[in-house]
């Protein structure tokens, strides 16, 4: 099981001193985040697309093609990649390019987006959200997997004889989660393709994201990718941690209430108890953490949310450190107990490499 | 047979509550059959309200409420005039609704106000919400002024619409015959004076015979359309 960071990317003022960070620092602070979670152990660095203010990540593959530099270990990834208003071919190339920079340490999750003017701005119709989801992805399918690609389709210009490069590292693409936190259609596409899907489980109560994993798993077994509990699932998780539960309250409501999300609405205290926000000890974060397995079954990556919401960097890199310290361990220890032996790891390069050697050879 | 209540009335008591379970009962009367009489009181959802207008999810309450709604034979709404239109609160209430959960159902509009001169409300305001939500609106809307429960003509109004919905509700179903053979149950005879009720046939499955209805038999709730119906239906 894989474990990281995924980080929206806005810039927030800080509410306790009201500082607001430049662009340039909050960019530099994604990438101290980054490298920090490398450093403390921990799988997976994801980052957002926007393209509006308050975020600062429109250009995610510059980000991570840094950080690919500066990194061993660390797979790197996307929360998420816009398939709606980006050019599928874009997409293409981009991902491939930095699959062959980072060695392979590249996937990338699917995304609609929610802010309506993105689609206009990038000459898309919002109302058309899940068909360009759908047609863009069943194109960036191909390009990844076939050297020469005719295609015609409705929301973009027809392609003749073209080749997306570089070609995918060792022939093998990188794999793609679809995030949604709501659309039976995405969870129909992932089962579809047998990619992974991944739930957010920020915002929503747990039984919701329970049926949305059920319906993915489901599909997945319907279309023959493996057993429902075979399915690749990924979820998000949003903790602030100190060693005593009451500082963690203490420190962390003046940024929760604030939070440009979910501030002023429902306390603290209300949006603890209906969504996986863990608020309080290391030891907290660990039982509310493992209760995912619950409602998700064995799954293969959890995915948490640590800055945001004006979060100094400091206090971002304690956490890491906490996260990476104090909880993952047990969590990668509690996880694989009872674990079926035929539910798969999470995917990598190296093991889908090794996969589709085996398909050739059984050929 | 479920009717249910939206009352967006905030004093206690409430005159809109008091039209609202008047409505109900007149109905539930002229439907015949046992009907299942559901109230909610957007007054206790207000704060859950708000915060699904915020988060984007409902709390345990609303919830529980926005499935009562979802799942009813036929609607009586009932709001408060406030500044020459329905109440921001029942306005809310029906803005976090899921798209199409109105769809086909039957709904019987009412509103109170201060004085007769808000009564067009209902159709300059109540009645295009319901319509753009889909729903079938019974002709007869019932405006309660502070006047009229001490005047006559609000009976005769009362009882006009109740018959209207009634007339939309599905027909009361009997008891079966056997457990084994629970398709066979037979509708109670009709109730004179409804000559436009539905067939019994349709009417024993209300929810699967709508039109536009999310469930499509799924229990999770969940419309699936295949993805290669998905796909193809893109091919240019």
């Amino acid at each position: 099981m894989q474990f990281g960071i995924f980080s929206v990317g806005d810039v927030t003022p800080d509410p306790t001193t009201g500082r607001e960070p430049t662009e340039r620092e909050r960019i530099k602070a994604m990438v101290a985040i980054a490298l920090k979670a490398e450093e403390v152990g921990l799988d997976v660095f994801a980052t957002g697309e926007h393209h509006n203010p308050p975020f600062v990540p429109s250009s995610p593959t510059t980000m991570l093609g840094y950080i690919a530099a500066r990194t061993e270990k660390l797979v790197l990834s996307t929360s998420t990649t816009l398939i709606t208003t980006n050019d599928p071919v874009k997409i293409a190339e981009d991902y491939a390019m930095l699959q062959h920079l980072a060695d392979g340490r590249v996937d990338l999750m699917m995304g609609r987006g929610n802010t309506g003017p993105v689609y206009p701005w990038f000459g898309q119709d919002i109302r058309q959200g899940i068909n360009l989801a759908v047609e863009n992805y069943a194109l960036l399918h191909r390009l990844w997997r076939e050297d020469v690609v005719t295609w015609e389709g409705k929301f973009r210009t027809p392609l003749q004889s073209f080749t997306s490069t570089p070609r995918p590292l060792d022939g093998v693409a990188p794999f793609v989660w679809h995030g949604s936190i709501r659309s039976p259609e995405i969870a129909e596409q992932a089962a579809y393709y047998g990619d992974g899907f991944f739930h957010n489980n920020i915002f929503w109560p747990a039984d919701h994201t329970k049926k949305m994993i059920e319906l993915y798993r489901e599909r997945y077994a319907h279309y023959g990718h493996g057993t429902a509990e075979q399915a690749i699932v990924g979820l998000g998780g949003q903790v602030f941690m100190r060693a005593n539960s009451q500082d963690a309250v203490r420190e962390f409501r003046p940024y929760f209430d604030n939070a440009p999300v979910y501030g002023h609405g429902p306390s603290l205290e209300e949006f603890t108890e209906q969504t996986p926000l863990t608020v309080g000890s290391p030891q907290q974060v660990i039982e509310k953490t493992l209760a995912f397995r619950e409602y998700a079954g064995d799954y293969q990556r959890q995915l948490f949310l640590m800055d945001h919401a004006g979060l100094p960097l400091k206090t971002v890199l304690e956490q890491l450190d906490l996260l990476g310290e104090q909880v993952v361990p047990v969590l990668r220890e509690e996880f694989a107990k009872n674990r079926p032996a035929d539910v798969p790891d999470a995917p990598t390069h190296a093991a889908r490499v090794a996969a589709a050697k085996e398909e050739v050879s059984r050929v | 047979m479920k009717l249910v209540v939206v009352s967006a009335g905030l004093s206690v008591p409430s005159s809109t509550r008091l039209l609202g379970d008047r409505l109900a009962a007149a109905t539930a009367g002229r439907a015949g059959g046992s009907v299942d009489v559901r109230v909610v009181e957007l007054r206790d959802l207000a704060v859950e309200i708000a915060h699904n207008l915020t988060n984007g999810f409902p709390g345990p309450a609303l919830s529980a409420a926005i499935d009562d709604v979802t799942s009813a034979d036929g609607l009586i709404v009932v709001t408060p005039v406030f500044s020459a239109s329905y109440s921001g609160l029942f306005k809310s209430f029906f803005d976090v609704l899921d798209q199409g959960v109105l769809a086909g159902k039957p709904v019987l509009i009412a509103a109170t106000g201060g004085s007769g001169r808000h009564s067009l409300v209902l159709e300059h305001a109540v009645r295009p919400l319901f319509a753009y939500l889909r729903a079938v609106v019974v002709p007869t809307g019932v405006y309660a002024a502070s006047e009229d429960w001490g005047a006559e003509g609000l009976a005769e109004r009362v009882d006009r619409a109740a018959g209207e919905l009634a007339a939309l509700l599905p027909a009361p179903v009997a008891a079966p015959v056997s457990s084994s053979a629970p398709e066979a149950a037979v509708p109670a005879q009709p109730a004179a004076g409804r000559a436009d009720r539905p067939i019994a046939g349709q009417a024993a499955q209300p929810v699967a015979g709508r039109p536009d209805q999310p469930i499509a038999g799924r229990a999770d709730g969940f419309h699936v359309v295949p993805f290669e119906e998905q796909l193809a239906a893109l091919r240019p």
